[in-house]
This record gives structure tokens, C-alpha cells and sequence, in this order.
């Protein structure tokens, strides 16, 4: 496992490490304005305009012969998915974050948000914004940590079951914002009798309307308008639906789950100062380098290290952040993760095939996962 | 129709496509677009706006809040409405330019015919009755003239149903608004008199005077004040002015109902370091009003007087917290930075009170 130790911080260190961060914070938030407001709303457009050619595409082409027909599903398969991809991650994530409060507009405003996916923006706020953010990496609070599907890290308890994830694992891959859209009822609570039916209904209300929704939009509005030319409509829309799972499920995976990062124990909590946090924050998420493209497609999830230190600053701004805070770590001693897309899943991957297999935590791991917090 | 849309309308997607149609065509927002730019008086400027169809309308001497984005923001000030209602549905304001205003400064500046605003619903209770009667007197100091333009024009269109008495305080002759159009009503309607009291001008013409408002001036104007007591009397203007007013007019006066305004200021009136004292927090939706200290994080101190509010992290990160503020200065506990701004989302959680303030709770 990782063989990479951090310096051990002195109080005094750390003290000056987090307020180093928070200056960096402050410069940014200071110089938020026109360009910020200008980035998310061309951001808005590209989902609205690509989402539209997707669709009317897919229409279109239902009706044209056939190598045409091919042509047109095939590029307004990948415009819908372009579509969804950024929707979801570089204008819904970032703006459920909140990142884009400050500007006032209520077509982007974090509380109120809608995205086009399964889950509820309202359930993602609480598992993601709430639990995933504040509780990064610990075991037993942060559930990003294998979904409750799959076992990552080693201090995760080994069952048979965990044998075939390799093979579950695509299926979860293929089908992530549904598992996503559930996270929040926690069903494996119910199975393990630690939740009532009654309790469970409640907040399955809320996402049965949105799942409902969603899919009435994609699998019977939108084929029915394409009256004869369905199926086109129809699968170019599931495809489209199946691509964002697997791009958004590899980004993601790709923000925690690499050799390098640190997992901690519950007890972190009892003594954690707000530096620690963000050291927390740092070893606990990896980035993804490349240039434009990739920061957008991510949605700057590619600054993963950067989002987890600054979760509600327009994201926009990772790619100007990221070398600042590239250069604190390297000062303080502090392993900054970074790689390329391939070389980051393939450490996924082989972490998703190696503890299939029953396994123990690295003595030194776990005393950098104790030390660290 | 609306109602029946709603399941499979998304508000944030109908308004994209909309805007490409018509600037303020908008599913879930009231926005308006300027049609007319006049200078009023030095340093005042009227935006005739024409609504959407989301604007519910207004009775003369409310405001509306109204928005405008400024360098990617959207700032948001209230204004009364300065016209009578019109046949045509358009609304005006009038706008007094202030030192370091930025919505101020933006709207009579830089605003445009096309441009397009945000507009709140109408409110404010300071409104004529269904059917006015008897002796009316509007004190006016400023800008504070603006629901009184609105209230004496409806007037004019019943016909002027009540004896009107308009003083308008100014600095001078240049800063009178609508100075013009007031004199012609005077001279239409003899049950209505305009008189301006200019503060610093050289040369007084006939019908205008001078003088801050006192017993004396007052009287001047309006004849003894003991003879008041089956006037109604209205004022508005800077918070000073007002009280003024109040002191004298209210216990000699049938009814007395007035508007403060305290220009909004960049710099807060309360020191970074201000010691410890309790400040008044206003819920606006559920109509309380709290008294707490100033020290103490707002989600901890409203949650000890019993208020369940959805909170996360507690320490600023997951903004589950996140509440609107309509007005007052926050302070945010770990950078110390001060939040003056009008309609700004606000972590309760790393949040206090540095002055009198209302959330959207």
C-alpha cells in the first residue's frame, strides 16, 4: 500500500499551514465578479444548446435512411450525454455547492437547484454536501466510501460477497445515478433492522417522484414525440443516460479511492483543529491532471484537493488555486496526489480487485491515518 | 395553467428558452424592462419600467424591491413607486443617486432603455384609503418625495377628493422633483397646495421658503398646529426628519403615519470590535422578532430560543444553513469579513449580528 509518509506538523506549523490556505481562500473570494457570473452561465448554455441539438438529433434521425440514421443517433447520443455530463457536474454540483450563491440569481441558487439526474438535489446536499464534505475519508461517516456496494480500503470489513465485486462493480459503474439517487435512504440499515418502514417511506417519497420523473422524461416523453422513430429516441436516450453514469462514476472514483490517499477513524473527530481538517481534506482526495477540457468535462472535479479545501468557491477558480496550493503542501511536507486519468482508475481499479479479496491495513497506513488527523 | 405545467416544466429551463423570445419573459421571476430614462432634478433619475406578467400590481406609496446585476451580482434595493398606476401596466421609480450606492449609481448612470430588472412584490402599508376624505398633509424631505408623487398624482386622477397639502423639503431648486408637473396640479386643482422649503438656496421665488423642519416652520407652512386634529398626516424621509415630524405633528394630528429611510452606507455604522450588546433579529416569514447578543453565532444563539433549523457541518462548509438576509450587518466569525449587503445568503452557522437584522426564517 502507500508507502508515502506526511511530515508530522508542530502546532505551530499547522497553525501557520491553515492560515496560509485561508489567505488563498480570501484572495479569491475577493476578486469573484463578471467573469465568475460570465463562466457559469455559458456553462448553463453549453448544457441547454447541447442538450437541444442532442435531442432534436435523435428525432431527426429516426426518419433518415439508414447510414444517416446511424450518424445521427450516434452524435446526438454523444451531445445528450455532453449534455448531461455537464449539467450534472460543472454546473450542478458546483452550483448545489452553493459556489454560485453570492451572485444573487435564482436560476443559481444552491438551496433551490434541480439538476437532470435520479437523485434529488435535496438528498445530495445532505450525503454529499453535508456527510461527504465534513466527514471525508472516515470510516463508518463519510458513505462515499464505496457506496455501501463495494470495498476499497482494507479497514472495510471483508464478507464473500466481496469476491464478485469486480464484477458488480460495472454493473454499479453502469448504473451510478440510481445507486446515487438511493444513497440517502440507506437501505442497508433497514435490512440490518436499524430502520423503520415507516421511516423509510417518508424519504422515498421525494425520490420516487424524481426518479419517476426522470425517467417519463427520457423513456416515454420524448420517444412519444418521435412518434414511429421511438426506438432511436428511446436508446439514444438510455445510451446518452449510461455514458454520464460511467464518466461520472470514473471521475469520482478517481477523487478518493487512488493508492495514495489516507482513510481515517472516527476518533480523528475528537481532536481535529480546523488545519487538520484541511491536511484531512488534502490526503484524503486526489486530482486528475489536463488541461481545459478535462477541468470542464469533470466538472474541476480534476482539482478534487482544491474542491475539498474550498468546496463553495465557484470552481472555476481551482485551475488558478491549485498551483498555490500545490506549492503550501510541498512546504509543509504535505504528499499532494496528483496523476493522469489513466494512471489514477487504474489505481482504482486495481484497489476495486484487490480488496475483493480479504485484506489487512499496513501497519505504517494506519499510523499515518492516525497521526495525520 | 401554470399549476398543471408545473410537474413537467423546469422553472430554470422554460426561462432560458423564454429569454431567447423576450428579455422578461420568465416562468418564476418578475423582471421588467426599462422603457423610459427621464432626468427628474439634479441627481434624480425616473425609470419607467414595464413588468412581466408575474407583477401583481401596487397601491400608491408602497415600494418594490428592485435588482439589477452589478460586476456579476445582483443587488437589490427598495424604491417606491413613483407613478400613479397607469392604464398601460408600467410602473416608475425614482431614483436619488447616493454617494457610493451601488444600485444607486448603476441605475441612474448606467441604466439603459431595454435593460432588464428584477422587481419584488409591492409592500409597505403607508397607502391612501379606498375612499380618501377630509385634510391630508405629505411632508417630503430628499428623495423621500417619491410615494407622495405617487400618492398625490392618484389623487389628482380622482379629482382631488381631499384637501392636499404637499411640503417638500430639497437643498435646493434644482434637486425639486417634478417641481413642474406639481405646480400644474396646484393650479388645476385648487383643493391641493405644493410648497417647497429649499435648505440652501440663495433666492427664495414666490411659494417656496426655508428652514429645517421645526415648530416654527412647520406652523408657517401648515397654519397652527393645534388646528391638526382632523388632519391626517404622512411624512417620509431620513430618519431624523421623520422624527422630527413625529415629535410634532403626531399628538396634534388625526393620524400620523411616516417612512424612515437611512441611506445605505458601504461602511457599517458599528466598529469591527464592537463589545458585547444584543442586537434585534427580525424573522420575516414567521413574524417574530428576537433579541440576541451579538457574540454568538446566529444558528446556536435562535436555535436556544427554540427554533428547529436545518443545519450540517456547523463549521461553514456545506452551506445546509444558508439563509437569506434581507438587511443588517453579519460578520463572518472566521474571517471577521463584514456582510452589509441587502438579500445575501448567509451561513448561520459562522454568522453573528453586528447590527438590528432580518432573515428569511
Amino acid at each position: 500500500m502507500t508507502a508515502i509518509k506526511d511530515r508530522i506538523l508542530s502546532a505551530d506549523e499547522l497553525t501557520r499551514f491553515g492560515a496560509e490556505i485561508e489567505a488563498l481562500r480570501e484572495r479569491t473570494v475577493a476578486t469573484l465578479g463578471e467573469r465568475d457570473a460570465r463562466y457559469i452561465r455559458n456553462v448553463a448554455k453549453a448544457v441547454r444548446y447541447s442538450e437541444a441539438f442532442g435531442r432534436v438529433l435523435l428525432m431527426v434521425g429516426a426518419f433518415l435512411p439508414m447510414p444517416w440514421l446511424l450518424g445521427a443517433w450516434g452524435v446526438g447520443t454523444l451531445a445528450l450525454a455532453l449534455a448531461k455530463i455537464l449539467d450534472n457536474m460543472e454546473l450542478g454540483h458546483n452550483v448545489i455547492h452553493g459556489q454560485y450563491d453570492w451572485m444573487g440569481d435564482p436560476h443559481l441558487n444552491g438551496a433551490k437547484f434541480e439538476w437532470d439526474i435520479a437523485g434529488t438535489s435535496a438528498n445530495w446536499r445532505k450525503t454529499h454536501n453535508y456527510r461527504h464534505h465534513t466527514y471525508t475519508n472516515i470510516h463508518g461517516l463519510d458513505e462515499d466510501m464505496g457506496y455501501g456496494v463495494l470495498r476499497i480500503f482494507p479497514e472495510q470489513k471483508w464478507h464473500p460477497a466481496a469476491l464478485f465485486q469486480p464484477f458488480y462493480a460495472i454493473i454499479f459503474a453502469l448504473l451510478f445515478q440510481w445507486g446515487v439517487a438511493i444513497q440517502d435512504l440507506r437501505l442497508g440499515r433497514l435490512f440490518k433492522g436499524r430502520k423503520r418502514v415507516a421511516e423509510l417511506m417518508a424519504t422515498l417519497i421525494p425520490v420516487g417522484r424524481k426518479m419517476r420523473r426522470q425517467l417519463i422524461k427520457d423513456y416515454v416523453v420524448f420517444p412519444l414525440l418521435a412518434g414511429p422513430g421511438w426506438l432511436t429516441v428511446f436508446t439514444g436516450n438510455l445510451v446518452a443516460n449510461g455514458l454520464r453514469n460511467l464518466w461520472t462514476y470514473t471521475v469520482i472514483f478517481c477523487g478518493h479511492f487512488t493508492t495514495d490517499v489516507v482513510t481515517y477513524p472516527k476518533s480523528v473527530l475528537k481532536t481535529e483543529t480546523r488545519p487538520q481538517w484541511y491536511v484531512r481534506q488534502i490526503r484524503g482526495s486526489s486530482n486528475l491532471s489536463g488541461g481545459f477540457l478535462l477541468n470542464v468535462l469533470t466538472g474541476n472535479l480534476s482539482h478534487q484537493i482544491e474542491h475539498h479545501l474550498f468546496p463553495d468557491v465557484p470552481a472555476n477558480r481551482y485551475v488558478d488555486m491549485a498551483p498555490v496550493v500545490r506549492d503550501i503542501c510541498k512546504r509543509y511536507g504535505i504528499h499532494y496526489n496528483t496523476g493522469s486519468m489513466a494512471k489514477q482508475f487504474g489505481q482504482v481499479i486495481w484497489r476495486i480487485v484487490r480488496h475483493a479479496f480479504p485484506s489487512r491495513p499496513a501497519v505504517s497506513r494506519r499510523l499515518a491515518g492516525a497521526s495525520a488527523g | 395553467m401554470g399549476r398543471l405545467a408545473l410537474p413537467f416544466i423546469d422553472p430554470a429551463v422554460f426561462d432560458f428558452w423564454a429569454r431567447h423570445l423576450n428579455a422578461t419573459w420568465s416562468w418564476s421571476q418578475t423582471l421588467a424592462r426599462v422603457v423610459e430614462r427621464r432626468v427628474e432634478a439634479q441627481g434624480f433619475v425616473t425609470l419607467v419600467l414595464k413588468p412581466n406578467r408575474r407583477w401583481q400590481g401596487f397601491r400608491p406609496g408602497q415600494h418594490v424591491n428592485v435588482g439589477a446585476e452589478i460586476d456579476g451580482r445582483r443587488i437589490t434595493r427598495s424604491y417606491s413607486l413613483s407613478d400613479a398606476p397607469r392604464a398601460d401596466g408600467c410602473i416608475a421609480i425614482t431614483v436619488k443617486q447616493v454617494e457610493d450606492g451601488k444600485l444607486s449609481t448603476h441605475l441612474c448612470q448606467h441604466a439603459r432603455v431595454g435593460d432588464v430588472l428584477s422587481l419584488g412584490d409591492a409592500f409597505g402599508d403607508m397607502t391612501l384609503p379606498a375612499q380618501p376624505t377630509g385634510r391630508w398633509v405629505f411632508l417630503a424631505a430628499g428623495s423621500g418625495i417619491t410615494p407622495f408623487l405617487s400618492m398625490t398624482r392618484a389623487l389628482a386622477e380622482q379629482g382631488m377628493p381631499v384637501d392636499l397639502t404637499l411640503v417638500v423639503w430639497a437643498r435646493n431648486r434644482a434637486e425639486l422633483c417634478a417641481a413642474d408637473e406639481l405646480r400644474a396640479l396646484s393650479q388645476r386643482h385648487p383643493r391641493f397646495q405644493f410648497k417647497a422649503v429649499l435648505t440652501r438656496e440663495a433666492a427664495l421665488q414666490p411659494g417656496e421658503s426655508q428652514g429645517r423642519i421645526s415648530a416654527e416652520t412647520l406652523a408657517a407652512l401648515l397654519g397652527p398646529l393645534a388646528d391638526l386634529g382632523q388632519t391626517e398626516v404622512r411624512a417620509c424621509g431620513p430618519g431624523g426628519f421623520v422624527a422630527t415630524a413625529r415629535t410634532l405633528l403626531a399628538p396634534q394630528a388625526h393620524g400620523f403615519q411616516a417612512e424612515a429611510f437611512t441611506p445605505w452606507t458601504a461602511t457599517p455604522t458599528e466598529p469591527n470590535d464592537a463589545p458585547a450588546h444584543t442586537v434585534q433579529v427580525t424573522l420575516r416569514r414567521s413574524g417574530r422578532t428576537l433579541t440576541l447578543d451579538n457574540q454568538q453565532a446566529l444558528l446556536p444563539a435562535l436555535e436556544a430560543q427554540g427554533l428547529s433549523l436545518p443545519s450540517g457541518c456547523r463549521m461553514g462548509i456545506c452551506r445546509t444553513c444558508v439563509c437569506t438576509k434581507h438587511e443588517g450587518t453579519a460578520q463572518d466569525m472566521h474571517t471577521g469579513e463584514l456582510d452589509t449587503e441587502t438579500e445575501s445568503a448567509l451561513r448561520l452557522c459562522v454568522s453573528r449580528a453586528r447590527t438590528d437584522i432580518t432573515l428569511d426564517l
